[in-house]
């Protein structure tokens, strides 16, 4: 208890600042104020070229959800296509964590690295491999067309499956590693108390095992479904401009428009309703549920 | 007997969830040296197109941005947030809630808010150039939170103890952090380092928004070329290089690591 | 009265530390002879190991102060004072060599390297350790381990030396091993070792002097023997393992003896030899093996001669630790005696037999607090 009370002093303030200093300064500057810039450009008028009028409007937020609204409509199929990216990472993730604690044994490292590796590399370059493999022209396509398995090619790409298809392959593997790390954490004696005391392997798995993982998943949720809620490049690459999701409209708005005000309102909508889902995750999970993301 | 199938059930499972993340990766590698120039078909065996793909230069130039904006990101993130991290853990100051939670803004929220966000910082309000200064900007605001975690995970498991050792046997302030806390927290720093440069040099999103007209990554002239369809056997290659070169590394560390253990 | 000129090796003078919400330490006074091994004993959380950093500088007082040979310390950073500390943990850089971790404080020092040499291999010398100079701490045993940290340390010469449970960690083996070890090498060097510990053996095995504290107090302070034979207060006697305590009113006898009315009902008889007022009498200890058991039922006339019944008999080893119940005692008292295993078996003692128990007046040893 004793031992760091040398270093750390109540009002420290001064020796902290040659250290914490220049990164405080940073995120002050470079995170803190052009989010605080967005969001007051999201409040303030737009001519119709959508340039900036310097008044205060609640006009941006009301077009977004005026009828008929492109937006409000992207955003459901974000919220949908997030959801079933979480669910599909969660039913193939979580066998695959508990697989690896169970039956690692001494290449439990090795394997973890497997799921990791691949998300290292470059995001484009996995879709592409993705798009190259599923479709036409395509690797499988052309593979079962010569063996005259496939009459005629089945294309798949530029469609919602596609698109939530593009967003497991990303994700997945952020959703093994926090559950990976709280099914390890478990205490092995928990597990034999519950055999023990007469739970057979389903219960122990029901009343021991996934309680105490709870933490891991709620983690995982939150690195998969809110990546995948805002994500743009897989809707871009995989569904073609057929299936645009939140994201695509705020690159689009930014980038090909230059509607700013739009834009920010579109940004700052989508921050909250992320910033709603972290909180229910911390509130569902526990505290457990951010350690298991850092 | 419904354990052993349970088991198997596993197993297939864990199986078809490499196969997923691996085979894309894996067949698409394998075509790269396919001669046909689309690369999704088996024709016969060539190496061309990884001497082609040496030889655009616009290809090695779209590189070797890259790896300049990721050394610049890797040695300034890693500096300020190993420091940061250290400070966090070490000493008790006001802000220090305020920093931790913003500390995590980067890292939370979705890419496009803050590539949105940056741009239109950027170019209305405190008129930083596209392109290098920009991106390297930007990536530093994202990398340098990923150091602090990092750093802020070994100190939990260093013994603290050993400073004030150090200082009980007559070392100052600064010479203990040479002698004793930087190679304490070396493990971190380098892991920071791993972390920040593949992150650095593969990001999209981001370096989209801020690298304006001439300042394209790798993985921005990646994706007009996918955009424009030019030979995508070349992307093929590309990509295998990309996991290659990742794969090799981590290979690397890990034995490093091992042989450490073995002589500690 | 007490010789002005003496020059202590660490002196405390009113020492007060507080946390936030404890007093850790409340005016402390105390004196380390030069050249001796002096204990401070308490159970954790006594504020003991909070006084020890005080003196090595890693913590600093509220009030009072600490003077090392003479000198007024309190302003003088850790680096700076001639003391050393030997941590609970050890602390050996785990990044160093076991001579690049002993040659650490003399490289501060920019003694010159030849000399450094010299001073690590007489060190590994005197720790029975040479031969080791090129390995990682993590690479040597734990009690190898302690040496080092104890070689890292006395290698500076310091004033004095500060060690903070260094063997609370070790098994009972090595650990008895040890403190013979750390007897010798003190002896040797001649250092001032100031030894902070919770545990009563090693204390009493190793010191010249021992300070009992309690809750940032301390209760006693004297020599092993001493603090052993004639604690001061219940709480000394207790963590002592003279377990039988006995309290009330003592009243004084005309020969100096002194008598107490215990709560329990019997009457003790203590010699007085310190001739401690009456009033301030507040109970009576008595050691587990100073006790004599013996069979049958016919009270004897010796002093402290009491009747009483085998509750309880736990084997121990080189005892047999007895309970008997005082069969005079209003509130059930039991007393804890030490009896040694054969007699116990050649008087066949069971549970539930009425024996005669009885100690001198010698041995009872009188409380106030």
């Amino acid at each position: 208890m004793g031992l760091k009370k040398f270093f750390i002093k109540k009002k420290a303030n001064l020796s902290a600042l040659p250290v914490v200093g220049p990164l405080s300064i940073w995120i002050l500057l470079f995170v803190l104020m052009p989010l605080a810039v967005i969001f007051i450009i999201s409040f303030l008028g737009r001519d119709i070229t959508g340039s900036i009028i310097p008044s205060f409007s609640l006009d941006n937020y009301r077009l977004l959800f005026s009828e008929g609204s492109e937006y409000a409509k992207a955003i459901l199929r974000s919220i949908l296509f997030a959801f079933a990216t979480n669910v599909a990472c969660l039913i193939i993730g979580y066998p695959m964590a508990y697989w690896i604690v169970k039956h690692g044994g001494r290449f439990k490292p090795l394997l973890l690295l497997l799921v990791i590796v691949p998300s290292w590399s470059c995001y484009i370059v996995r879709i592409y491999a993705l798009k190259q493999l599923v479709g036409y022209p395509g690797i499988l396509n052309n593979f079962f067309l010569k063996i005259h398995l496939l009459a005629s090619p089945v294309e798949i790409l530029y469609t919602a499956p596609a698109v939530v298809l593009g967003l497991i392959y990303i994700w997945l593997p952020f959703m093994v590693l926090p559950v990976y790390a709280s099914l390890e954490g478990i205490n092995p004696a928990l597990l034999e108390a519950s055999v023990d005391l007469g739970a057979t392997p389903a219960a122990r798995f029901l009343t021991v095992t996934l309680p105490l993982s709870k933490g891991g998943i709620f983690g995982g949720t939150i690195l998969t479904f809110i990546p995948a809620f805002g994500d743009w490049l897989v809707p871009l690459l995989m569904g073609g401009n057929k299936v645009w999701m939140a994201g695509n409209f705020i690159a689009h708005y930014f980038i090909v428009i230059g509607d700013l005000p739009l834009g920010s309102s579109m940004t700052v909508f989508l921050t909250a309703a992320i910033v709603l889902m972290i909180y229910l995750c911390i509130k569902l999970g526990g505290e457990e549920a951010i350690e298991r993301i850092l | 007997m419904k354990f052993r199938k349970k088991g198997k059930v596993l197993l297939v499972i864990a199986i078809i969830g490499y196969l997923f993340l691996w085979g894309p990766i894996i067949v698409l590698g394998v075509f790269s040296f396919s001669s046909d120039s689309y690369g999704t078909r088996w024709l016969s065996f060539t190496a061309k197109w990884y001497g082609e793909l040496f030889q655009t230069s616009a290809i090695m130039d779209a590189v070797i941005r890259s790896l300049i904006i990721a050394s610049v990101t890797v040695l300034a993130a890693t500096a300020i947030g190993t420091l940061a991290g250290y400070g966090l853990y070490k000493y008790k100051f006001s802000g220090r809630r305020v920093l931790r939670t913003s500390i995590l803004l980067p890292i939370t929220v979705p890419y496009i808010v803050m590539a949105g966000a940056l741009l239109v910082y950027f170019t209305r309000v405190v008129r930083i150039p596209l392109g290098y200064p920009a991106i390297i900007v930007a990536h530093i605001s994202f990398s340098a939170p990923l150091a602090v975690f990092i750093t802020l995970g070994r100190m939990q498991r260093i013994d603290w103890s050993l400073e004030e050792a150090s200082i009980d046997l007559g070392a100052n302030r600064l010479t203990t952090w040479i002698k004793v806390t930087i190679p304490l927290l070396l493990p971190a720093i380098f892991s920071s380092a791993v972390l920040i440069f593949p992150w650095s040099f593969n990001d999209f999103t981001i370096t989209y928004f801020v690298a304006g007209v001439g300042t394209s990554t790798l993985p921005l002239y990646l994706f007009s070329m996918l955009q424009y369809s030019l030979k995508p056997v070349l992307i093929n290659g590309i990509s295998l290089i990309f996991i290659l070169l990742p794969t090799i590394a981590i290979l690397v560390i890990s034995s490093l690591q091992r042989e450490s253990k073995k002589t500690r | 009265m007490k010789n002005c000129d003496t020059v202590f090796c660490v002196e405390l003078k009113n020492l007060v530390k507080k946390f936030t919400d404890t007093v850790a330490v409340d005016h402390v006074n105390l004196e380390v002879h030069q050249g001796k091994v002096f204990s401070l004993l308490g159970p954790s959380g006594c504020g003991k190991t909070t006084t020890l950093r005080i003196i090595a500088g890693l913590e600093t007082a509220d009030e009072g102060e600490v003077l090392i040979d003479g000198k007024v310390v309190n302003s003088i950073p850790p680096y700076r004072r001639n003391c050393n500390l030997v941590f609970q943990n050890l602390a050996l850089f785990p990044h160093m060599t076991v001579e690049e971790n002993i040659a650490y404080g003399l490289e501060r020092r920019r003694t010159p390297k030849n000399e450094i040499v010299k001073k690590v291999g007489k060190m590994l010398e005197l720790m029975h350790l040479a031969g080791m100079e090129k390995r990682y701490p993590s690479q040597i045993s734990g009690g190898q381990q302690q040496r080092i940290a104890l070689a890292r340390s006395l290698v500076l010469e310091p004033k004095i030396l500060l060690l903070d449970e260094p063997l609370a960690s070790l098994d009972r083996k090595i650990r008895k091993d040890l403190q013979v070890e750390l007897r010798r090498i003190q002896k040797e060097v001649g250092i001032t070792f100031f030894y902070v510990t919770h545990d009563q053996k090693v204390a009493l095995a190793i010191s010249d002097t021992i300070a009992v504290m309690r809750a940032g107090r301390l209760d006693q302070v004297a020599p092993p023997e001493e603090i052993y034979d004639t604690p001061k207060t219940k709480f000394i006697a207790d963590f002592m393992g003279a377990t039988n305590i006995f309290s009330g009113r003592a009243k004084r006898m005309g020969d100096g003896d002194v008598v107490l009315e215990s709560e329990s009902g019997p009457k003790i008889v203590a010699l007085n030899k310190k001739e401690i007022p009456a009033k301030k009498i507040t109970g009576i200890s008595v050691h587990p093996e100073r006790i004599t058991v013996s069979p049958g039922d016919t009270k004897s006339r010796a002093e402290n001669s009491y009747k009483g019944k085998i509750a309880e008999m736990i084997y121990q080893g080189d005892f047999v630790e007895t309970k008997i119940l005082l069969l005079d005692s209003e509130d059930n008292k039991q007393i804890v005696v030490h009896m040694n295993p054969k007699l116990s078996q050649k008087t066949r003692f069971s549970i539930g037999r009425t024996v005669l128990i009885q100690w001198n007046k010698e041995n009872s040893n009188i409380l106030q607090d």
